[in-house]
Order: structure tokens, then C-alpha cells, then sequence
């Protein structure tokens, strides 16, 4: 978002509460949804839960093309549409409902740094193992991607979401690596991730904040999907205490409304 | 820097889990806030490349690439940038500037909350964030650039110019005493030069500071190898960004290895 925009929103959001009838738009869970952007999508998800903050789910197909970023998930809260977790924690904030006021300088800095560890390396190495990694694009992400459309556009769409991310990945230098490699990053993040939690409940003690939600996003999304290997959801398994960290947030936030 | 770590030289010897885990995390927060902001600084912004660093790889370059290489690599970063914002008609510009300016000022504020008023990010003793942080600072603080903003933000943060200073101080000595270190040529003014003038005497500098401790491990190697690669400027060396002192980053071909 352009900073002319941003300021816009937030004077906007700013002015009226929280309404009941909030959306959150993502692709097709079923068939079309891919894994970094059930990640992002579950991150905003529990972020808002966590807020208390009634938010639906609601599956479109273009969801992408909705999107004002091209990035999934986007909500759309009165008249003002607002995607990615980042600018969401923002448009909340102006509307008076943040998880990270309690925490000092050094500790928002912390979270901040975290987040971007999150960003940097798990949702880098979702998006090359969905993309650069030839088994697993072939037989799953574009299969997937382009599923609500139909010859020749499938074919079309899915290949060009492919060439985007190979060359993004080059321009930051994940072109080069091997499948290995990723998932040694992947353990690398995982471990600082669990030496920066250590035994306390959430990040930042007692309270979850942003990072708890991003992190919770991205790691019950990994355990639980299917690919074509199992090795990154044993990475992740092999650190106990993220593991009954994602336990314990689903719990709290994601079984309450079942029942 | 796995040479140094192989050989028993690792600066973060004496880090404690959380302290290495922060690290990282710091680091990922360089690489998308600030580094971004650096390319457009040093490549993009068009007073800067054309009055600073064109002039520079120009006038260093060996005919005939000091024709065309510069050029290419400014179109290398402008494309990199593009990427990394997801935006393919990305172009130099007021708007852009300001939304990546104020990212870098954000995690200059942050990392200047971090570091508090201790001398290294982590106690006494430098480790590999703090010569990562430095190699990402000092020529922003350093250069003369005729757009300054980011400069100008840097300057205000007076734990981050100190921390930069001693830094400059402690292990390159001759710089440290603002960039009076001597020119092999007569480069405009710009103390972006400071750094790659007078390789050789650079380099043994390094040498000297390295063999004082195994806290200069990664300085060394992430300083050397700017040397290393500046040095043979038929690689196109680097703009000081690209290089990681952390390297796992795989740069192109020309564009040197980091």
C-alpha cells in the first residue's frame, strides 16, 4: 500500500468500530489452495481470534486477483480492503485492538526480528518446495493452482505463477540451493524459534502477540498438509515445544468455536 | 567465513541459544527492511548512482567494462528490487523512495532499541550480527551521497553511528580517523571510495585486526572478502551490499561471490 493510501485507511479505520459482518477471502480450500497461502491465511486467522475479532472465511477462486497486493489472505472490513498479515495488525491497531502494547522496546524489536525470521525463511522455503522443487509442482502446486480453470488457461496460469516465483527466488539467492539445503534453513529457523520460546506458553510470555499467530500459522499449516515427502514436517516434529505450542493454540482459539 | 569457523575462529563462540536464535532473526530483519532501501540508495535513486557510484566503478573499472558493466549492474538491482516488491513496473521515484526509506528507518529504529547502550549486540565481545550490522551501516553512514536521507537517519541514532565508529576505530584503524586513510586516486570526494581505495594496504590491515582475536573471525572474512573480490575488479566487485559476512547467499555470476 502507497503511504497516501495507508494514512487514508487508518484515518478511516480509525473512525468505526469493528463490524460483525468482517470477511476473510481466501482461494478454494479444498482444491485450489496452496501452502504458503493457507499459512499466511490460518497466520490472520488466529491473529483475529486472538483479537477477538469475528472475522468469516469466505473461499473464491480469484481470490488472488481481489486481493489490492496480490497476496492472500485480504479482509474486507466495511468499505476498506486490507491483505497481508503486516497491514492487518496496522488497520487493527487504528481501530484500538493490538496484542503487542504490553511489550517494551527491546521486546517489539524482538517480535518484529521474529517475524521476519518467519517471513525470510519458512514462508521462502514453502514457496520454493512448492515451486522449484519439480515432483512437488508438478504433482501438487499446479495441479492445484489452476484447478478452477480450464485448458488452455490452467495451463497458462500455472506455469506463470511458476516462472514468478523461480525468478524471485533467484533474485534472492535461493535459486542455487538444493532441496536439502531448504530444509537445513527450515531446521535453522525452527531451532532458533524454539530456543526463543523455550518453556513459557507463548513468545512473549503470557500473552500471545502477532508472532505467536504467524508462527502458529505456518507451522500447523506444514504439520498438516500433505506433500510429496514428510521431511518438513519431521523437521518441525523434532522440536517438542513448538509442537505443544501449536497444540495449545489450536485449542484455545481454534476448538472453542466448534463447540 | 566457514574457513575461519573450520580453522576454530567463530565469533559466536560464546553466545548463549537465544542470544544465536537473535541473531538470525535480526539478521532476516536486515535483509528485508534494510537491504532493500540500500539497493535503491546506492543503484537506484538516480543523483546517487550517477554522481557516486557510476562514477566510482567507472573510474576503477579497466577498459572497455567501464562502458557497459556499471549500467548492467544498476539494471541487475533495479530488476532485484522489482522482485523482491513484487512489482514489475517498479521505477525510481518519490513514492517508492518514502515506503523504503521508512521501512529502513523502522528497522534502524529497531535495531538501535536492540543495542541500547551496550558496546556489541551481545555484551562486551563482537559477534557475527554485530560485523553483519556494520557491513549493512557504515557506508551509509561513510558516503557522501547527495541524496542523504538515510544517512541523515543513521546520523540521528547515536548508539548505531558510535557503535559503527568504534567498530571502524577497533579493527580498521586507519579509517577511523574519518576516512583521512590514504586515496590511490584522486576520486572525487565520496568515502563510499574509503572503502575499496588502497586494497592491499586495506587488506593487511585486515590481516593485522584478524590475527588479534578469533572475535575478528567473521569481521575478517566479511571484510577480506570485499577486499578479495574488489580487488579483482574484472568480477565486477560487488556494491558492499550484496556480500553477506553469514554468506549462504548465492550471488550471480559476475556479480561476484559474497
Amino acid at each position: 500500500m502507497s503511504l497516501a493510501a495507508e494514512a487514508f485507511v487508518s484515518q478511516m479505520a480509525a473512525a468505526e468500530p469493528w463490524p460483525e459482518s468482517a470477511t476473510l477471502y481466501q482461494p478454494l480450500k479444498e482444491d485450489q489452495i496452496l501452502l504458503s497461502d493457507c499459512a499466511s491465511s490460518l497466520a490472520v486467522q488466529a491473529y483475529l481470534r486472538m483479537c477477538g475479532l469475528p472475522v468469516q472465511v469466505v473461499c473464491r477462486a480469484n481470490a488472488e486477483y481481489m486481493s489490492p497486493s496480490g497476496k492472500i489472505p485480504f479482509i474486507h472490513v466495511g468499505n476498506q480492503v486490507v491483505s497481508e498479515l503486516g497491514p492487518i495488525v496496522q488497520f487493527t491497531k487504528a481501530k484500538g485492538h493490538s496484542l503487542s502494547e504490553g511489550l517494551d522496546d527491546v521486546q517489539r524489536a524482538e517480535m518484529k526480528a521474529y517475524m521476519e525470521l518467519v517471513n525470510n525463511m519458512l514462508l521462502t522455503a514453502e514457496l520454493y518446495i512448492q515451486w522449484c522443487d519439480d515432483p512437488t509442482a508438478a504433482e501438487i502446486s499446479r495441479p492445484r493452482y489452476s484447478s478452477p480453470y480450464s485448458w488452455p488457461l490452467s495451463n497458462i496460469l500455472a506455469y506463470q505463477k511458476q516462472w514468478e516465483v523461480r525468478r524471485k527466488m533467484n533474485a534472492i539467492g535461493w535459486g542455487g540451493k538444493t532441496l536439502e539445503q531448504v530444509y537445513e534453513d527450515v531446521s535453522q529457523c525452527c531451532q532458533a524459534l524454539s530456543q526463543r520460546l523455550g518453556t513459557q506458553p507463548y513468545f512473549f510470555n503470557k500473552q500471545p502477540t502477532e508472532l505467536d499467530a504467524l508462527v502458529f500459522g505456518h507451522l500447523f499449516t506444514i504439520l498438516t498438509t500433505r506433500l510429496t515427502s514428510t521431511e518438513l514436517a519431521e523437521r518441525i516434529k523434532s522440536y517438542s515445544n513448538l509442537l505443544s505450542f501449536c497444540r495449545r493454540i489450536e485449542q484455545t482459539y481454534f476448538e472453542n468455536k466448534s463447540s | 567465513m566457514w574457513f575461519c569457523v573450520f580453522q576454530k575462529y567463530n565469533a559466536d563462540y560464546d553466545l548463549s541459544a537465544k542470544e544465536g536464535a537473535d541473531s538470525l532473526a535480526f539478521i532476516s530483519l536486515l535483509e528485508e527492511k534494510l537491504k532493500p532501501a540500500l539497493i535503491y540508495t546506492f543503484w537506484v535513486e538516480p543523483k546517487n548512482y550517477v554522481d557516486v557510484t557510476r562514477r566510482w566503478y567507472a573510474e576503477h573499472l579497466p577498459f572497455p567494462l567501464n562502458f557497459f558493466l556499471p549500467g548492467r549492474m544498476q539494471r541487475r538491482r533495479l530488476e532485484t528490487l522489482q522482485l523482491l516488491r513484487g512489482d514489475q513496473s517498479l521505477e525510481a521515484g518519490d513514492e517508492l523512495e518514502k515506503e523504503l526509506y521508512r521501512d529502513a528507518a523502522e528497522c534502524m529504529n529497531l535495531l538501535s532499541q536492540r543495542l541500547g547502550s551496550q558496546k556489541f549486540f551481545f555484551g562486551d565481545s563482537p559477534s557475527s550480527l554485530d560485523a553483519y550490522v556494520f557491513g549493512h551501516l557504515a557506508p551509509v553512514l561513510k558516503s557522501k551521497l547527495p541524496n542523504g536521507k538515510l544517512q541523515q537517519h543513521l546520523k540521528s541514532l547515536d548508539n548505531l553511528s558510535n557503535f559503527c565508529s568504534n567498530v571502524l576505530l577497533l579493527y580498521f584503524p586507519r579509517d577511523g580517523r574519518g576516512g583521512a586513510g590514504p586515496k590511490a586516486s584522486s576520486a572525487p570526494a565520496p568515502d563510499a571510495g574509503d572503502f575499496d581505495h588502497v586494497p592491499n594496504k586495506r587488506r593487511s590491515a585486515a590481516v593485522r585486526a584478524g590475527g588479534a582475536g578469533r572475535h575478528a573471525g567473521p569481521l575478517l572474512t566479511g571484510i577480506v572478502s570485499v577486499q578479495h573480490v574488489q580487488r579483482d575488479a574484472l568480477e565486477a566487485p560487488p556494491p558492499l551490499l550484496d556480500r553477506q559476512t553469514l554468506g549462504n547467499h548465492d550471488d550471480d555470476d559476475e556479480d561476484g561471490d559474497g
